[in-house]
């Protein structure tokens, strides 16, 4: 079926199986590698992209339900070759081990200052708690949304 | 997943003509829970019917007389941040606030929450408790009913095929009803829970005038305590009577083990949780 959705700022014009979620759409379809599978059914976060401003697990999303909708990707972000202030913020902190969840943790904290450009500790624990990194880097996370949050422009466009 | 139809009705009509035609159809609300047991293939339909372009089923809105209506596709996180159930019923933010993580709630909706009826879900105990009632259509009319008896078992309710929940009801709160929701995990912060209380509390003075207190996650659907209910009424609730209270609860339940807990474990959590959420309730009352 056809599906007209803005991906990253590109305007689309789609034919996407009823079967396809998201995250076939974008890997597999669009050659979008940076959003990664994790667990498949909404727990763990690796697959999080915005639609319409909003983190949602693209594993569970059906690809003919963005049409219409403007999807963000971690590849959508930056400008000009200059990365994202939350991305600067996760480089300063080394807020990732072996990477896995890192654009998906991205993706969801653009989601929380996008929200709440100042959010308290408490408030992007419990956003962020269900964005799990098994290497265990919730403190350097911590420390990367701080420092993006403070940078001049808050992180969230 | 297996291939399938999706239809993409743009109003309630239609989508109940769908439904009508095909009995096998299936509704598709958030997908959160339907999309899983597809790609499982533990469901294998092969007609959707998509609700999500359907605007009767969306949105929120509230009045002092009537109370609120939620449209069955409402996003829990919609509920969570709707300035009218915040102020109105802050138990029913919390409740919805403790679902999953923030992209299931984005997805999933209260229509969908309800219809799916898995037991260790948060909203339905303190909808419950807050007396909601579910409004249902088909083509061939309109019902409503009281959520308590719309969930029947794990899994089940009384949805017939070709029916649709149109929108979920709340009564509105009387003068100062105290209410709160308390959730368990015992896995992760963001786990389903393991065990939830919701309770209402109506006051005449200091006194009791009706109480509410409704346990979800430990049976197929969640259990009014009702002998605890009575022993309540046009009392204060002091904290032995609390204690009483809490000691029903225990009994009245008979707790499913299952991963995130023991009968017993459960059991006891339920004493637990009433007694805190009843101390939390009567602390507001005097503050
Ligand atoms: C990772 C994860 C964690 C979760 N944690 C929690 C938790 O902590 N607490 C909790 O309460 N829940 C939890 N859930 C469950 C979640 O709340 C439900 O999956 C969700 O609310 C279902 O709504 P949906 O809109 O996605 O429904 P769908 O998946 O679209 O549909 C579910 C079922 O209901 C039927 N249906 C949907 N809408 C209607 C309607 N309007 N009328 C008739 N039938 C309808 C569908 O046909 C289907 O059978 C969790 C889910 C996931 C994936």
């Amino acid at each position: 079926m056809k599906v007209g959705v803005q991906i990253n700022e590109r305007e689309l014009e789609l034919e996407v199986a009823t079967n396809s979620t998201l995250i076939d759409l974008l890997r597999e379809d669009l050659g979008l590698r940076g959003t990664v599978e994790g667990c498949g059914v909404g727990v763990c976060g690796s697959c999080t992209v915005l639609v319409d401003g909003r983190p949602v697990s693209s594993c569970l999303v059906l690809a003919a339900d963005v049409d219409g909708r403007v999807v963000t990707t971690i590849e959508g972000l930056g400008r000009n070759g200059a990365l994202d202030p939350v991305q600067e913020a996760f480089l300063e902190h080394q807020a990732f081990q072996c990477g896995y969840c890192t654009a998906g943790m991205i993706m969801a904290v653009k989601g929380l200052l996008a929200e709440n450009p100042r959010p308290s500790a408490a408030e992007a624990k419990d956003y962020l708690s269900g964005n799990i990194c098994r290497c265990g880097t919730y403190e350097e996370v911590l420390g990367a949304v701080a420092t993006a949050a403070a940078s001049s422009d808050g992180g969230g466009d | 997943m297996q291939p399938f139809e999706l239809l993409q009705p743009r109003t309630l009509e239609d989508a109940l003509d769908r439904l009508a035609d095909d009995e096998e159809a299936r509704p598709l609300a958030g997908g959160t829970a339907l999309v899983v047991l597809m790609k499982h293939a533990l469901l294998r339909p092969e007609r959707l019917v998509n609700l999500k372009r359907i605007p009767a089923l969306q949105g929120i809105d509230w009045s002092s007389e009537t109370g609120l209506r939620i449209g069955a596709l409402t996003t829990i996180r919609e509920v969570e941040q709707h300035q009218a159930v915040r102020t109105w019923f802050p138990a029913l933010a919390e409740a919805c606030h403790v679902v999953a993580n923030v992209r299931i709630r984005n997805l999933a909706t209260l229509g969908g929450n309800l219809a799916h009826a898995d037991y260790q879900s948060d909203p339905p105990a303190m909808l419950i408790a807050l007396g909601a009632r579910v409004r249902i259509r088909s083509v061939s009319g309109e019902r409503e009913e009281p959520l308590e008896t719309f969930l029947v078992s794990g899994y089940q309710t009384t949805l017939e095929p070709g029916e649709l929940v149109t929108d979920i009801l709340v009564p509105p709160p009387t003068a100062g009803r105290r209410m709160q929701y308390l959730k368990f995990t015992t896995r992760s912060a963001e786990d389903r829970p393991c065990v939830g209380v919701a309770v209402s509390l109506g006051l005449e003075g200091t006194a009791c005038r009706d109480l509410r207190v409704v346990v979800g996650a430990v049976s197929s659907t969640p259990v009014r305590v009702a002998e605890g209910e009575e022993l309540a009424t046009g009392k204060v609730l002091t904290p032995d009577l609390i204690d009483e209270i809490a000691g029903r609860a225990a009994s009245a339940v008979d707790p499913i083990g299952d991963v995130r807990g023991s009968p017993e474990y459960k059991r006891r959590l339920v004493q637990v949780l009433v007694r805190r959420s009843l101390l939390g309730s009567v602390t507001e009352v005097s503050a």
